[in-house]
């Protein structure tokens, strides 16, 4: 179900709804741990993302195909792409996931959003 | 009224070795099932699990398996058993696969189906013998079955004692 409703009125404006528009849904998340000056890389977070996929959701979680697009080491922020038909189970395994090597942590999930651009504005600052 | 539906998985068991297959008992094939979908989904697919999965009759003569699981997820359950390779039986490890005959809704509609199946197996392996001695001993074993509610386990007997003058 594409392209939803179109009306043309006489001031030639024109709404046009899209439905399941994007094959990806990017996700702007923040590690936090109880010590601040614990350093993670890019390939430590990508690594973390799929154990903690494998141990909600097995095998087949684990092979989901997450990217991280960017990441700020200072501030722990990363941006995630994940296919839409994956981003609850990413999303659910994220929240459940208490240890980053024996240490308490825990993943803030800042904004979400299927369109990449979307993600550049926040109406909460 | 509502009431709480399930679906019933007939699968059958192949080993390498027949002896093998005398060595099973269900809760060793319950818990390789529910390991290996604990390796392939998770927590997630170990919870599935845990709702009405249980293993509703097992022969080891023939190695035929009947689990039963809930309806909404059988599916997902289902995808995780062709990752089983071993059965772990007191302390022996079994190397073997699952294969899945029929999907039911009872288990009546599954024994029918075993029924025919077996019916089935028994037309095409009867030609292979050639020998009278052998075809004498299958027809009276065929002539003894009872009539009362004995068919299918008699079949099955039936299999057995063909397989076993195969070998």
């Amino acid at each position: 179900m594409r392209a939803g409703a179109e009306e043309a009125e006489s001031s030639g404006y024109q709404r046009v709804v899209l439905k399941n528009a994007s094959p990806h849904h990017y996700l702007k998340v923040r590690l936090v741990l109880e010590d601040e000056s614990a350093r993670v890389s890019a390939i430590d977070l990508k690594t973390f993302i799929t154990s903690c996929l494998r141990s909600l959701f097995g095998e087949v979680g684990a092979a989901l195909n997450v990217d991280v697009l960017k990441y700020d080491e200072e501030t722990l922020t990363a941006l995630l792409r994940v296919p839409s038909r994956g981003l609850v189970k990413l999303w659910s395994s994220l929240t459940l996931q208490g240890f980053y090597q024996n240490r308490v942590c825990a993943f803030r999930v800042l904004q979400v959003s299927p369109f990449l651009l979307a993600l550049t504005g926040n109406s909460r600052d | 009224m509502v009431r709480v539906k399930s679906r019933y998985l007939l699968c059958e068991i192949n080993v390498s070795d027949r002896r093998d297959l005398l060595k099973l008992d269900d809760r060793a094939v319950a818990g390789s099932v529910k390991a290996a979908v604990a390796r392939t989904h998770g927590d997630y697919g170990a919870a599935l699990c845990s709702i009405r999965f249980c293993v509703k009759y097992l022969n080891a003569h023939t190695g035929i398996v009947f689990l039963r699981f809930h309806k909404g997820c059988y599916k997902l359950l289902w995808s995780a058993l062709p990752f089983i390779t071993s059965i772990e039986c007191r302390g022996q490890i079994i190397p073997c696969f699952l294969n899945c005959l029929h999907v039911g809704g009872t288990i009546r509609t599954c024994q029918k189906f075993l029924i025919r199946y077996n019916t089935r197996q028994l037309h095409q392996m009867l030609p292979k013998y050639k020998n009278k001695e052998e075809k004498r001993k299958i027809q009276e074993a065929i002539l003894s079955c009872s009539l009362t509610g004995g068919g299918n386990k008699a079949l099955e007997d039936e299999l057995e004692s063909e397989e076993e003058d195969d070998e």
